[in-house]
């Protein structure tokens, strides 16, 4: 078997959180949380509902993906499909049971971030699941054109997996014009 | 054993294996290295990390196919998120997921690798039998007028509306349908690619080819004997298995430039060039949004190119300029390139059959290193240069004149914030782009350099038989050698390439 260190090879868009780059982000934050306490960061993140069947995320870190995912591809006039109804959070469960374990680190860290991203980033005393509809939508929208380069990378990520994930819903093809791939249209195509 | 294609994440290979040749990575380099040595009566095995994925296993969806035929699952780029790294990673390599073109190294470039660098084997007129050989190897041929879609048709009509010199380009696929997913693999197998083409004159001369099998270690590089460190993967290519061990009296690597310096780099092999010089000519894409239906999606997404602006044969460093091309990808990878989050995002999708994209393409000066730290990992550590936003810069504003000519109702800019353009006087907006880091969505389509050829080691890691210095018959056969750009698409230049240094390997042993 390989070992752990032998696993990390790889490096890139699900990685980018470095220990390093943690640690310094935490300091810059820490003040703010060491004002709030820790039982009270607990207490700010209240409690989750269990969910069934997960295999790397724990009920909080699904919780804030189900908020972020409606923020992310909200139901529109243009496309009126329900990205909440997709269970987008498990797909992302699922992508990162197959992924390294440093992955796995980075991105449960960038799920911790987005969560207590009000209060690291704009000094509120709440978290990204207890804001307003309108106040998530807001807050998370500044994430991509933030000066912080370690929010644009998280905004960059998450866009990415959701996003390939969503529009690769058969549902959502006809809102978008897309008749789907080409192999079931073409009569007379074969390998 | 005869020529076969063995998985391992399902079958054991034979107990002590051993090969005369082992090549590692299946793409153009490799494949054509392998198909050579083989035809010449050497007994070789090939690594490869990915699987063969063929006919209606490529689904042309999104998901799967990026997680399958990408490394990293598509998950790829530079240290600071700033370039997507695209690479293959499946039996074929990269010329399984890219846009088929073909394009050979200019004279310009190859002039300057000879003067430059020393490289007098890629002088012109020396180099030109190798590349004749490859475009017969690729069946290249002008793509059809009636294969060039509407999307390209645009960018064409506004071109020609400016006077700017532009070009159908050439491909190398046969039997085309026009099926549109390119990029995410041909499930008709059109593409006239190392999977098509090499991959089985090699089998048919007896090579044995390893799939889900990744090279980790070349060790006793510097004797006759080397020992191959490999790991067979499980049947997603997610996880390690097991360890295996090859021994081979020739290692040819050709794993891509960023792969095949991890290689060198976790084996402790080569000098201090090795990882250095890397080119990843980043690309930006820009759409042009219609008011009618263009349907990209439907037919070659990349068939025209204007060339106007492009140098071959820029004093200081070779291929310069950019060239501007046309591009389309299936829904999911084209929402992730779009800058928006929220409702703008959705209203930005739900133009997807209105949009004309094009891939503004600038080479770059060697600048990136690739590094491998003490615990694994790999860093792919690239900063833009000026002289790369400055073009990029020019290459929007003329770009957005284009589309707007050809009766665009307006051109998007993916950066954060996103640029959009309705008039040619806008245009100039441009001009004030910064691409700090992570705000535009830069794709590497063509990664070189990191292990330069060089007449001598103190100007490279490999010299000029691609033997990689320090080592006995440890070589590097993929687009790793190249000193500067070679050309806007490199399959072509890596087949040519690879096929010039194995014949000059059989004139020796």
């Amino acid at each position: 078997m390989a070992t752990a260190n032998e696993e990390r090879e790889r490096d890139g868009l699900f990685s980018f959180l470095s220990r390093r780059r943690f640690l310094k982000l935490s300091l810059v934050a820490g003040g703010t949380i060491l004002g709030v306490g820790g039982a009270g960061v607990l207490a700010l993140r209240g409690r989750a509902p269990k969910v069934e069947g997960l295999q790397v995320l724990d009920a909080h870190e699904y919780q804030t993906l189900q908020r972020l995912v409606v923020v992310m591809l909200p139901q529109t006039a243009a496309i009126p499909v329900d990205a909440a109804a997709m269970d987008l959070p498990r797909a992302f469960d699922d992508f990162l049971a197959n992924e390294p374990e440093h992955n796995v680190e980075d991105l449960k860290k960038a799920l911790v971030l987005i969560e207590l991203g009000p209060l690291v980033f704009e000094k509120k005393l709440t978290t990204f699941s207890r804001l307003s509809a309108a106040d998530r939508a807001e807050h998370w929208n500044a994430w991509a054109v933030s000066d912080n380069l370690l929010r644009r990378q998280v905004s960059i990520a998450m866009r990415k997996f959701f996003n390939l994930v969503y529009f690769d819903h058969e549902q959502v093809w006809p809102h978008i014009g897309y008749p789907g791939p080409s192999m079931k249209r073409t009569k007379g195509v074969t390998p | 054993m005869s020529g076969a294609i063995l998985d391992l994440s399902k079958e054991a290979m034979p107990d002590g294996f051993s090969a005369e040749v082992c090549v590692i990575g299946s793409g153009s380099g490799g494949a054509t290295a392998a198909r050579l040595m083989a035809e010449a009566g050497h007994e070789v095995v090939v690594l490869e990390e990915g699987r063969d994925l063929v006919g209606p296993e490529r689904t042309q969806r999104d998901a799967p196919m990026y997680d399958q035929l990408y490394m990293d699952r598509g998950g790829r780029a530079s240290h600071d998120l700033s370039v997507s790294v695209l690479q293959g990673r499946v039996l074929g390599g990269g010329g399984v997921i890219n846009t088929c073109d073909v394009v050979p190294i200019p004279d310009g470039v190859l002039q300057h690798w000879a003067v430059k660098y020393g490289l007098e084997d890629y002088a012109p007129e020396r180099f030109k039998p190798f590349t004749e050989d490859a475009l017969a190897d690729l069946s290249a041929s002008r793509i059809p007028e009636s294969l060039v879609n509407l999307a390209n048709a645009k960018l064409r009509q506004g071109a020609d509306a400016l006077g700017l010199r532009g070009e159908v380009m050439l491909h190398n696929r046969v039997g085309c349908r026009g099926l549109g997913t390119c990029l995410i693999g041909c499930p008709i197998h059109a593409k006239r690619n190392p999977r098509m083409v090499a991959l089985p004159k090699a089998i048919e001369a007896g090579a044995r080819i390893f799939t889900r099998a990744r090279a980790v270690k070349v060790q006793n590089a510097s004797q006759e004997l080397k020992e191959i460190e490999v790991r067979a993967l499980d049947p997603g290519g997610y996880h390690e298995q097991n360890e295996l061990k090859i021994r081979a009296k020739i290692v040819i690597i050709a794993a891509n430039a960023v792969s095949s310096a991890q290689l060198l780099l976790r084996s402790g092999i080569g000098n201090a060039h090795v990882g250095k010089n890397l080119m990843l000519q980043p690309q930006l894409p820009i759409i042009g949004i219609f008011d009618e239906r263009i349907a990209a999606f439907d037919g070659i997404p990349q068939s025209y190119a204007v060339t106007a602006f492009e140098q071959e044969d820029n004093h200081e460093f070779g291929l310069w300029g950019f060239r501007i091309e046309g591009i389309m990808g299936t829904p999911g990878i084209v929402s992730s390139l779009l800058p928006f989050s929220g409702a703008p995002g959705m209203e930005g999708m739900a133009q997807y059959d209105r949009m004309a994209p094009s891939l503004l393409l600038a080479p770059d000066a060697p600048s990136g290193r690739v590094e491998v730290a003490r615990d694994g990992r790999l860093t792919i550590r690239y900063e833009q240069r000026d002289n790369h936003r400055e073009r990029l810069r020019q290459a929007v504003e003329a770009a957005a004149k284009v589309y707007l000519e050809a009766g665009a109702r307006e051109v998007l800019v993916p950066t954060v914030p996103a640029l959009v353009i309705r008039s040619a006087r806008e245009a100039k907006q441009a001009r004030e782009l910064r691409f700090a880091a992570a705000t535009a969505p830069m794709l590497s389509a063509h990664q070189q350099g990191t292990v330069r050829f060089a007449a001598s080691e103190r100007d490279g890691g490999a010299d000029l038989n691609g033997q990689v210095y320090g080592t006995r018959d440890v070589y590097v056969f993929d687009s790793s050698g190249f000193p500067s750009s070679a050309s806007s698409h490199t399959m072509t230049p890596i087949i040519a390439s690879s096929r010039m240094l194995t014949s000059k390997l059989l004139t020796r042993i």
